[in-house]
C-alpha cells in the first residue's frame, strides 16, 4: 500500500489514466452489483420496516416485524438448527475434501480417474441429489438402506424421522455431494507446492505422514482457512436440503433460518417478515465475517 | 495499444449493457404509434382480452378439446372479446412476482386455503358489483360466499364446494375380505372401527389401512375434522375480534392420543406419514398401497384419472363418528380473477364460465357445457357423481342431477353413505377461524412428534402448541 502511494506521487498523471481504465473495466460489473446486490439489500432493510400488502409497502411499523419475528414460535428452533448445520458440516464436511485432496494428489495410477470420481456427485443436480438420498432414508421396509440392513439382520431404522440424526444425515447428504468440487480446490493448492520440497523431503527419508503435515497442511493451511468461513457462510444459508427431504420436520428439528424465510415470503406471502427475518441473516454473516478477519488478520 | 484495446472492450461491455436495458423502450416506442392507428379508424367497441389462467395443462389433450369447444361457442356470442389461452397453475412460490408484475390471468383457479391471503394482500379483484349485476351473489352458498369474502364484498366464485370424507382403495378390501354379499366395502362408522378395519388391512394385505399427512399444513387441515370428532373445537371466536385457541382440551388432546395410537397401538400408517402431503396420499391410495384416506369429492380424479385406480375400486365413505358427532370440513375451491381486471374482462371471464356450466344459470350452453365435462370425465376414467351445490340456484341444481343420471359412471352405492352423512343436518363443518393455517402449521409439528416417538408426552405438546398458537393470535388480532 505504501509502496504504491509513493509509486502515485511519481507518476500522478500516469496512474489516474490507468486508473480511468480500471474503472472502466470494473464499470460494467459494479452496475450489475448495484442492480441485483445492492439496491435489493438496501430495499429489504426498507421493507423490513414497512407493512405491505404483497411487495406494496404500506406503513412505516419501525422494529415491529423484528419483535414479531424474534416472538414466533419456530424461530428460537430455527436460529439454533442453524449453528447445528454449522457445527456438523465442519465436523463431518470440513475435513473430508482435504483427506480426499491429499490422498488423490499421494495417488500415482489412475489419478485422473479419482479426481473425476470425486467429482462426480457434484454433477448431479442438488435436486435429484435430494431426491435420491430421501429414497436412501426413507423408513419402513422399502428405504434403501433399510433394505440392505436387512440383508445383514439389522432392523429397520427410521433415518432423517430420528431428530437427533437429521441434521447430521442432511450434511452427510450435502458433504456427499459438493466435497469433490471443494477438494479439486485443494488439490489445485497442493499442485502448486514446488516439487522440489517433496523430492527434499523423500530424500531426507520423510514418510508419507510426514509430508502430509510438514509440507502439505502448512502449504494449504491459508486455503482452508479461506474455504472454512466460505462454508460457514454457504451453510448458514441452507434452505432446499431441508425444505425437501424433511419440510423442516420432524417436530422442526430440522427447520433452518432460511427455510423460516421461505416460508414468510412463499408460503405467507409476508414479505415484510421474510425481508427482516433476511436483514437478521445478513447482520449474524456479517458479525461472523468480521470475527474471522479479526481472527486471521491477528495471526498474519 | 494495449491500453487503447482495454479501453475499448470495457467501453464495448458497458454499451452491451445499456443495450439490453434499452432494448424495451425502443420496442414500446415503435409499438405505440401502431396500435393508435390500428384502433383509430374503426370505431368498434375496444377488443376485450380474457386471459384464461384456468385453460387445461397441455399435456390434458381432452380437456383442452372441451375448452375449444367452450371457446368456439364463446367466440360466437361475444365476437369482442379475444380469448388467450393462459394456463396457470397456482403456485405459492411463483404467484406473487407474477402478480406484482400485473402478468396475472384474468381468471385463475387457486387452492382452498388462499382466498383470504390474495384478499389482505389486494392480488384479486372484487367482483361484488359484476355478481350483483347478474343476481349470482344471491345464488351462491352462503357458507362459500363466506369463505370467498370480506367485509361484505365478494372476491371469487366457487368451482367446487368440497367436504371431507374417507376414500377406499376397494381393491384392498376385497383382498383383505372385508365386503359384503354384494361386494361393497365394509366400511368403518366410527373412528375405532377405521383403526380395525386398518388393522384388519394391514394384517391381511401388508399395505397401509390408513395414509395419515403429517408433512406440511395438510396434516393439521385433516386432524381437525378428526378433532371435530372428538368433540374438540380447536380456536374460539371471542366475538371482539379476539380468539382464543383451545389445542388442548382433552378432547383434542384425545384425539391426538388416537392418532398417536395409529402408529403405536394398531400401526397401520404408511411408512414415512412424514413425507406424506395431499398429493402423495392419493397416489398411495391409487397405487393400492394405503387402503383409506381423508379426501373430498372434488379430487376422485386423483386417485383414478391420476394415479390409476379402476373406476370401480374406488369407494367413499362418510368421515367416521367419534364420541364427540361426526363432522365433515367443507370449504370450496375457487375461481378468482386478477386485481387488474377491467368491470369488462371479469365480466369476460364470468360469461365464459357460464359457458362452461360453472354458473348459477341453467341457459342451454351451460347445460351443453356441463354435459361436455361430463364426457370428458366418463372418457377420462373420473367418476362422475355429485358436486357439492356451491350454488343453491334450483334450477342448475336440477339441470346438474340430470346430467350425472345420464353420465353416471359408477355405482352411487359406494358413495352413498357419505353424501347422505354430508346432506344431515349439522354435519357440515367449515374450517376452524382465526389464523388457521399457521393453527393448522402447530398441529402438524405435534403430529410429527407423536409419530415418531412412542413415548411422546400428547399433552405437553398440546400445551406448547397451544402456547404458540395463542402468542401468534396476540400478535395478529389486538383489541
Amino acid at each position: 500500500m505504501v509502496k504504491a502511494n509513493t509509486l502515485n506521487r511519481n507518476n500522478k498523471t500516469k496512474f489516474k489514466r490507468q486508473d480511468l481504465v480500471g474503472w472502466l473495466v470494473m464499470l460494467p460489473s459494479l452496475i450489475l452489483f448495484a442492480f441485483f446486490v445492492w439496491e435489493p439489500l438496501l430495499e429489504s432493510i426498507r421493507l423490513s420496516l414497512y407493512s405491505a400488502k404483497g411487495i406494496r409497502l404500506q406503513e412505516f411499523v419501525g422494529l415491529e416485524n423484528y419483535i414479531r419475528l424474534f416472538r414466533h414460535p419456530d424461530f428460537l428452533a430455527a436460529f439454533r438448527n442453524t449453528f447445528l448445520y454449522i457445527f456438523y458440516s465442519l465436523i463431518i464436511g470440513f475435513m473430508v475434501p482435504i483427506v480426499m485432496a491429499v490422498l488423490i494428489s499421494e495417488t500415482v495410477h489412475l489419478k485422473s480417474f479419482f479426481r473425476v470420481g470425486v467429482y462426480f456427485p457434484n454433477m448431479v443436480p442438488g435436486m435429484a441429489t435430494i431426491m435420491m438420498w430421501s429414497f436412501f432414508f426413507r423408513p419402513g421396509n422399502t428405504g434403501v438402506l433399510n433394505i440392505l440392513l436387512s440383508k445383514v439382520g439389522i432392523s429397520p431404522q427410521v433415518w432423517l424421522n430420528n431428530p437427533k440424526w437429521t441434521i447430521p444425515l442432511i450434511i452427510i447428504t450435502m458433504t456427499w455431494k459438493s466435497a469433490g468440487s471443494t477438494s479439486l480446490i485443494y488439490m489445485a493448492g497442493i499442485s502448486r507446492i514446488s516439487s522440489e520440497l517433496y523430492e527434499a523431503a523423500t530424500i531426507d527419508g520423510a514418510g508419507i505422514w510426514q509430508r502430509v503435515r510438514h509440507i502439505i497442511v502448512p502449504s494449504i493451511f491459508s486455503l482452508a482457512k479461506t474455504l472454512l468461513i466460505l462454508q460457514i457462510i454457504s451453510v448458514f444459508q441452507i434452505l432446499y436440503e431441508p425444505l425437501v427431504m424433511t419440510n423442516g420436520g420432524p417436530n422442526n428439528a430440522s427447520i433452518s433460518l432460511m427455510m423460516l424465510t421461505y416460508n414468510y415470503a412463499f408460503r405467507d406471502f409476508n414479505y415484510p417478515m421474510g425481508a427482516a427475518l433476511s436483514v437478521v441473516i445478513c447482520a449474524i454473516l456479517i458479525v461472523l465475517s468480521g470475527i474471522y478477519t479479526k481472527l486471521t488478520k491477528d495471526k498474519e | 495499444m494495449k491500453r487503447l484495446l482495454c479501453l475499448l472492450l470495457s467501453l464495448v461491455m458497458i454499451m452491451s449493457l445499456t443495450v439490453g436495458c434499452g432494448k424495451e423502450t425502443t420496442e414500446d416506442a415503435t409499438s405505440t404509434p401502431q396500435s393508435q392507428d390500428t384502433s383509430s379508424p374503426t370505431p368498434e367497441p375496444e377488443k376485450v382480452v380474457l386471459k384464461l389462467g384456468i385453460w387445461p395443462e397441455p399435456t390434458l389433450t381432452d380437456d383442452i378439446a372441451v375448452h375449444e369447444g367452450y371457446v368456439e361457442r364463446f367466440n360466437e356470442l361475444y365476437p369482442n372479446v379475444e380469448v388467450v389461452p393462459a394456463h396457470y397453475k397456482y403456485a405459492t412460490d411463483t404467484f406473487v412476482p407474477m402478480a406484482e408484475a400485473g402478468n396475472c390471468p384474468t381468471i385463475f383457479e387457486t387452492w382452498f386455503t388462499e382466498p383470504q391471503k390474495l384478499i389482505a394482500g389486494e392480488f384479486i379483484a372484487d367482483i361484488t358489483d359484476n355478481l350483483k349485476a347478474r343476481g349470482w351473489d344471491k345464488a351462491m352458498n352462503p357458507s362459500i360466499r363466506e369463505l370467498l369474502s370480506k367485509d361484505g364484498r365478494i372476491y371469487g366464485t366457487p368451482r367446487d364446494g368440497y367436504a371431507l370424507g374417507i376414500m377406499l382403495n376397494v381393491e384392498l378390501f376385497e383382498e383383505a375380505g372385508l365386503v359384503d354379499e354384494n361386494g361393497y366395502p365394509l366400511y368403518p362408522k366410527t373412528w375405532d372401527e377405521l383403526a380395525e378395519t386398518a388393522k384388519k388391512i394391514k394384517d391381511a394385505t401388508g399395505q397401509a389401512g390408513l395414509c395419515l399427512l403429517a408433512k406440511d399444513n395438510a396434516g393439521g387441515w385433516h386432524w381437525s375434522n378428526i378433532a371435530w370428532c372428538f368433540g374438540a373445537t380447536l380456536t374460539i371466536d371471542n366475538g371482539d375480534g379476539t380468539f382464543t385457541a383451545n389445542l388442548n382440551s382433552p378432547e383434542a388432546i384425545a384425539a391426538m392420543n388416537y392418532v398417536k395410537d395409529l402408529k403405536w397401538k394398531y400401526d397401520v400408517l404408511t411408512a414415512d406419514p412424514l413425507n406424506e402431503d395431499w398429493g402423495t396420499g392419493f397416489t398411495a391410495l391409487g397405487t393400492g398401497t394405503a387402503a383409506m384416506y381423508i379426501a373430498a369429492n372434488d379430487a376422485v380424479n386423483q386417485p383414478t384419472q391420476v394415479n390409476g385406480l379402476p373406476l370401480d375400486k374406488l369407494a367413499m365413505c362418510a368421515i367416521p363418528e367419534g364420541p364427540g358427532g361426526q363432522y365433515s370440513l367443507f370449504g370450496g375451491t375457487p375461481y378468482v380473477f386478477a386485481n387488474n381486471a377491467t368491470y369488462e374482462e371479469i365480466e369476460a371471464a364470468l360469461n365464459y364460465l357460464e359457458i362452461m356450466g360453472q354458473a348459477p344459470v341453467a341457459s342451454d350452453e351451460a347445460i351443453a357445457g356441463m354435459r361436455a365435462g361430463a364426457q370428458n370425465k366418463v372418457a377420462n376414467g373420473v367418476p362422475v357423481i355429485p358436486r357439492f351445490p356451491s350454488w343453491i340456484d334450483q334450477e342448475v341444481l336440477d339441470a346438474e342431477a340430470k346430467i350425472i343420471e345420464e353420465f353416471g359412471n359408477v355405482d352411487t352405492n359406494m358413495y352413498q353413505s357419505y353424501f347422505d352423512a354430508t346432506k344431515s343436518d349439522g354435519n357440515l363443518r367449515m374450517e376452524e377461524p382465526g389464523l388457521t393455517q399457521d393453527m393448522y402449521a402447530e398441529i402438524t409439528k405435534v403430529l410429527q412428534a407423536v409419530i415418531i416417538d412412542p413415548d411422546a408426552d400428547v399433552e405437553a405438546l398440546l400445551n406448547k402448541a397451544n402456547e404458540n398458537y395463542q402468542s401468534l393470535l396476540d400478535q395478529t388480532f389486538k383489541k
